[in-house]
């Protein structure tokens, strides 16, 4: 306590200030075997172990992810995945089935209306099933015997991950660095360890230097292939085309391709730099601040030549290309301590209801961070 | 039980219940108890039966958790100590799934199995799996889907038909024949007339029996034939039960990407659901040419022209060409190859 509460606030000597770097220790060979009984067993048992499997990749991750010597834990288990599961399962399919039986039974007042109402129902769950996924993935990780928690609420949901997403896409990207502040706010921002806070206010300029440069590149990569594909489609609807139909189908579908390798290769350079400015402004309790240095080209380049050795590999490079993942990721991050992290983290004790309340959780909707 | 085995001895570190303090400790076991002693004080930090202790799995090699009654964590690297401890004063084994996980000639024995696994759970238990859910489908989900699907569209796109009266009755009563000699008998379809708006000449099949038939079609034919020859056509989907064995296989093949596929990673996830969907625009051309076969052979049977079909196809070449950008990508493409194909059979039933 004493040596806690001696230490500098952020921002005071740098001479008691040192960096904590994370890590992964997993190796490929190792998590290969996980996954390859993890896919066997799912099929055997008819996707019911799927749950277990879950918990056994996490705990594999979790388990290998460190920082200053100590690794994070994954709690949850398989029985307590497969309930959740099931009940989003019935759920969605009552949601489906639901308006066929006003119609069968000529309700079509009632059928006319459901189908009015149903999605909006549905959309207006989402933010609700993103909240307890998110409490959930929290209250079930824990660090040197303390587990994380989540406060984030319904609103803070509803906006991170239904108005923000919207306005991006209405404006055709111009504000998705708003969308982007909003949703790390919400996820990062409301996370919290043994009663101490994580803060997280990404600010809007930081975020869009790093929006402009994947934003040119769509700009220029999208508009021309864009009318190359129409003028395509047109001149092949046009009745002057003498190639043959599939040649035609073949074109339009390769556009098509270089329209997503250029939205997935922005989108990776946003993410990335978006990662970075949201961990540069994420604080622990007031003292300790995270940090992030991925790069922007090096992680991009991981992340594609992970995907194409997966496709080339019909999967088996998977294992692999996690690991590979995880441990960059990992290696980029790192949270700037001031004082003695030990004698920090000695006085840390588990508070409120996070432990037990996890068993009347539900995964609900399972988003990685 | 009772008789120790040279004394084991687990270092780590303990956490008291609830807490981030960490102690280097050591973790020993003697005539069923458990305890947690400080490294170097020995001070006794917890204590417990063995029995009312709860392990962790092996997972790797990530560190193991030995949870006190009292809520206190013993954590240790030392897995393989662990297990040998748990052999030895509980009469456990390792973990069976950790020792199929472990890095090991015999993984490559997995991979083959996962591999044949696949293939065959595409190849043989999915269209297995179709027919089982279709078999055991009740006529009352196919009656369901049938009208729901009917009266949403005649509230958005269909209207009343304006055909003559004479000209409904003239087809509808060749329709019957038609449907006589089919299996299910007349009674297992319902003509519908409806003005089609935006969809323009077309006929479709419902899972239920029910078919539509657009007044635009029926005046764009110059003959019967023709008519008779496209309701043939949507018969034979009917009587293949197309509709609902489309429907079963793409929620069959959905399942399996996402429960097989566990990790995979969000880019190839993509691109198997992109791949399944291609995959089943050429599933749905399949039915089509066997709905082409079907109306031949229908159509011959009744005693009418078997490329009845064919010649309302070059009608609508004539009338939209190629030009119609709804025919491009429709399900229905009127394509030379087709009209060929359905020639061809034609020529084969009636040298039969």
């Amino acid at each position: 306590m004493n040596d806690a509460s001696r230490v500098i606030p952020a921002g005071g000597n740098p001479q008691d200030r040192h960096t904590e770097t994370f890590s992964f220790t997993g190796r490929a060979g190792e998590y290969f075997g996980i996954w390859i009984v993890n896919i066997l067993l799912t099929i055997v048992t008819l996707g019911i172990y799927s749950a277990w499997a879950k918990v056994r990749r996490q705990r594999y991750f979790y388990g290998n992810t460190e920082l200053a010597g100590r690794s994070f834990d994954y709690h949850a288990r398989g029985l307590q995945i497969l309930i959740g599961r099931i009940v989003v399962l019935v759920a969605l399919i009552i949601y489906a089935v639901l308006p066929y039986i006003f119609a069968y039974a000529n309700m079509f007042v009632i059928y006319t209306v459901a189908n009015l109402i149903l999605p909006f129902l549905l959309l207006a769950a989402m933010p609700w099933l993103i909240k307890r996924g998110l409490r959930f993935n929290a209250r079930v990780t824990s660090y040197r015997n303390v587990r994380l928690d989540f406060h984030g609420g319904y609103w803070g949901a509803f906006v991170a991950y239904l108005i923000g997403p919207f306005l991006a896409t209405l404006t055709l990207g111009i504000l998705a660095p708003l969308a982007s502040r909003w949703m790390w706010r919400y996820t990062l921002g409301n996370v919290s360890y043994g009663g101490r806070k994580v803060a997280c206010e990404p600010q809007l300029k930081a975020l869009y230097s790093q929006w402009w440069m994947p934003a040119l590149l769509v700009l220029l990569g999208v508009a021309p292939l864009t009318v190359l594909g129409l003028g395509l489609f047109g001149w092949a609807s046009s009745g002057l085309a003498t190639v043959n139909e599939n040649t035609v189908t073949t074109a339009v579908f390769l556009v098509f391709l270089a329209l997503m390798a250029i939205y997935g290769f922005a989108g990776l350079f946003y993410r990335a730099g978006v990662r970075n400015v949201a961990f540069n402004a994420a604080v622990f309790d007031g003292r300790h601040e995270f940090a992030s240095r991925l790069g922007r080209r090096r992680y991009t380049w991981i992340a594609i030549s992970n995907f194409l050795a997966t496709i080339f590999s019909l999967g088996f490079a998977r294992p692999w290309a996690a690991v590979r993942m995880a441990r960059y990721v990992a290696s980029a991050t790192a949270v700037t301590v001031s004082g003695s992290l030990d004698d920090y983290l000695n006085e840390v004790e588990q508070t409120g209801p996070a432990i037990g309340a996890e068993y009347m959780d539900m995964e609900g909707f399972d988003f990685g961070l | 039980m009772g008789s120790d085995r040279p004394r084991l001895v687990i270092s780590g570190q303990w956490h008291p219940p609830g807490s981030s303090r960490a102690e280097a400790a050591r973790f020993t076991s003697a005539d069923g108890v458990a305890t947690a002693k400080g490294a170097e004080g020995g001070e006794t930090l917890a204590e417990g039966a063995v029995s009312g202790l709860s392990v962790s799995n092996r997972v790797g090699r990530i560190p193991r958790r030995i949870t006190f009654a009292d809520g206190s964590v013993f954590e240790t690297d030392d897995n393989d100590a662990i297990d040998r401890w748990l052999k030895a004063h509980r009469g456990w084994r390792v973990g069976f799934v950790h020792g199929l996980e472990r890095f090991h000639p015999r993984l490559i024995l997995l991979v083959a199995v996962v591999a044949v696994l696949c293939v065959g759970l595409y190849r043989y238990a999915l269209p297995i799996a179709v027919e089982v859910a279709v078999a055991v489908t009740p006529p009352a989900a196919p009656r369901l889907m049938g009208q729901s699907a009917l009266a949403s569209l005649d509230q958005t796109v269909l209207a009343p038909s304006q055909l003559e009266g004479q000209r409904r009755q003239a087809i509808t009563s060749d329709f019957r024949t038609l449907a006589e000699l089919t299996p299910g008998g007349a009674d297992a379809f319902d003509l519908q007339f409806r003005r089609g708006g935006v969809i323009g000449p077309n006929a479709f099949a419902l899972p239920d029996g029910t078919i539509v038939l657009t007044d635009e079609l029926v005046r764009l034919a110059r003959d019967e034939d023709a008519v008779l020859g496209v309701l043939a056509h949507e018969i034979g989907h009917v009587v293949h039960k197309h509709s609902l064995r489309r429907l079963y296989r793409a929620a069959g093949i959905t399942t399996l990407i996402m429960f097989i596929g566990g990790d995979i990673g969000s880019g190839m996830e993509e691109v198997l659901v992109q791949g399944a969907g291609l995959m089943t625009l050429s599933y749905s051309r399949d039915q089509e040419s066997e709905a082409d076969r079907y109306s031949v052979e229908l159509m011959a049977k009744a005693g009418r022209e078997p490329a009845g079909l064919a010649r309302l196809f070059d009608v609508l070449r004539e009338n939209y060409g190629d030009d119609d950008r709804n025919d491009f990508f429709s399900t229905h493409p009127t394509t030379p190859d087709r009209i060929e194909d359905i020639r061809r059979h034609a020529a084969e039933v009636g040298a039969r």
